[in-house]
């Protein structure tokens, strides 16, 4: 079963992990993404950049328009993923909820649709 | 290598390692204990003829030339484990003299092939309780079915180191809740071997779903299935619900060409093309499973098979004799106990055979037991549709669509939704 676990972040979660206070938060992500990567069940993943980057494309009256980031600041904001494969549903939960980072702000975990389909 | 042998196709070679790998596993493990290692070993042996005997021919003993590899397979893997020195004198002296990869053709006289099939033995470790119902499937396939990591990772759609860490943790499970390669005891055999039915049908239904570009990997889980249930049959001739199994698993196959249409999409069983079914995969089945009835106990396999050929024998959709299916479902409830997948069959059945009002009024009360699933709703749109509820329908439909994981079937209750005239 693939789930994409979506990890929501708010504007002092990088400073929380990558500041002075951060090492060790940052050691038992790097532990938990060594020990998920070696049990073979993170099969993808990426970090966002911050959401200034961000980028908004649009079709007005059929011409494009772009613009700069979303408009209103969001107390959270999608932050980064992981492509998980898990032999159960239980498991992907007991994942994220190991995630230091659920520890301040939320994580999603959302079933991929799959090309299975039963007789009707 | 015998000389004489014709240079033998992949695919025949394929299969000849298929049907042994069960045997070679089975006569090292009672030799040397140690499943985890020894299934390691046969792994690479399976590897090392399928590129070898394609090339250089079958040997005249292909069982002793894999038991024999395999052994030394065993041997080098610990003899490069030098925390277990002590047990590599004893298993060392003990092995074949000469260490070349491959046994010369006096392999037999070097390694004498005990005569025993231990399959049974191997599904119903494969598929101890401790383990998960993925894990149980991936060991099987690799254990009994013989099919490499690649092919299973390839079959379930996940990255190949994902399925070897897998199943080395599955091994690993088995080892720790200290299941041993004996028969369980008498008093837990009949629980055991439930659940290595229910594996092998899980195994069939993963194939048996696919569709689209997946299909064509994910097929050979049907197959393989029907193969392993064959072989267990072949254990236990008298098992009324292994023949059953086997009856269910070809009467539902015998449907595959004509479950979905050329786009790919899903046709439902009443829309189906039954001049595309496969006959002589029913004719089978039915035979089996009237043969199960006949002379073995009554179990709930043996009632699903027999509610398939009733579908099976339909010349079209309409000819369906529901009243039978609905009276099996009683049967199958009797036999069973309650289980809320044929509650939902049986609604489906009700509303054919006596109106979709007393289908529906089947439905109240499985919204809880099967709160997970879409398929409550997607019944219930079939039999609001039926009844002329055009509205209702469509919320059901769209409900089932919204829960659904499946892009085939979200297309297919998406279509049905669309299809209702709008109020």
């Amino acid at each position: 079963m693939k789930y994409l676990m979506m990890i929501y972040d708010n504007a002092t979660t990088r400073e929380t992990f990558l500041g002075p206070d951060g090492a060790e938060l940052m050691a038992e992500m790097e532990a938990l993404m060594a020990e998920l990567t070696a049990s073979g069940e993170v099969i993808g993943q990426g970090a966002l950049a911050d959401p200034s980057n961000t980028k908004t494309i649009k079709l007005v009256d059929g011409a494009p328009a772009v613009t700069d980031g979303p408009l209103a600041e969001a107390k959270e904001h999608f932050g980064g993923w992981l492509l998980l494969e898990c032999e159960t549903p239980e498991r992907a939960q007991e994942i994220a909820l190991r995630f230091p980072s659920a520890r301040f702000t939320p994580i999603e975990l959302r079933p991929l649709m799959n090309g299975d389909g039963a007789e009707m | 290598v015998s000389r004489g042998a014709a240079q033998p196709d992949a695919a025949r070679v394929e299969d000849l390692l298929r049907a042994l790998a069960p045997r070679v596993l089975g006569a090292l493990v009672r030799r040397h204990g140690q499943f985890d290692a020894c299934e390691d070993a046969v792994q690479e042996a399976l590897l090392a003829a399928a590129l070898q005997w394609p090339r250089d021919g079958v040997p005249g003993d292909p069982q002793a030339w894999l038991l024999t590899v395999a052994g030394r397979r065993l041997v080098d893997g610990w003899r490069a484990e030098s925390a277990r020195r002590a047990r590599e004198e004893s298993v060392a002296a003990a092995a074949p003299a000469d260490a070349g990869i491959a046994p010369g053709a006096d392999a037999a006289v070097v390694a004498p092939v005990v005569e025993e099939d231990d399959t049974l033995t191997l599904l119903l470790l494969c598929c101890h309780p401790a383990l998960s119902p993925p894990s149980q499937l991936a060991l099987t396939l690799r254990a009994v079915g013989g099919l490499t990591t690649a092919e299973i990772a390839a079959a379930f759609l996940v990255p190949e180191a994902t399925m070897a860490q897998r199943i080395s943790r599955a091994k690993a499970s088995i080892k720790k809740a200290g299941a041993t390669f004996t028969p369980p005891p008498e008093a837990e055999r009949a629980e055991r071997l439930r659940v290595v039915l229910h594996v092998l049908y899980l195994m069939f239904n993963e194939g048996y779903v696919a569709s689209g570009g997946a299909a064509l990997a994910r097929a050979e889980l049907t197959g393989e299935a029907i193969r392993l249930t064959r072989l267990l049959r072949a254990q236990l001739p008298g098992d009324g619900e292994v023949q059953g199994l086997l009856a269910l698993m070809l009467l539902t196959d015998a449907r595959r060409a004509a479950r979905v249409d050329a786009r790919g999409e899903l046709v439902p069983l009443a829309e189906q093309d039954r001049a595309a079914w496969d006959a002589g995969e029913i004719a089978e089945g039915v035979a089996l499973v009237q043969d199960a009835l006949r002379r073995a106990p009554l179990g709930p396999y043996q009632v699903q098979a027999a509610i398939a050929a009733v579908h099976a024998e339909a010349a079209r959709a309409e000819d369906t004799d529901w009243p039978q299916i609905v009276a099996l479902y009683r049967v199958l409830e009797r036999v069973g106990g309650t289980n809320p997948m044929w509650k939902l069959n049986e609604a489906v059945a009700v509303g054919m055979a006596r109106g979709p009002a007393a289908g529906l009024s089947l439905l109240e009360g499985l919204d809880g037991a099967l709160a997970e699933s879409h398929r409550v709703d997607a019944v219930r749109a079939h039999l609001l549709e039926l009844a002329g509820d055009a509205a209702g329908a469509h919320d059901a439909y769209r409900a089932a669509a919204r829960r659904t994981t499946s892009l085939p079937e979200q297309r297919y209750l998406e279509r049905r939704a669309a299809a209702l005239p709008q109020g």
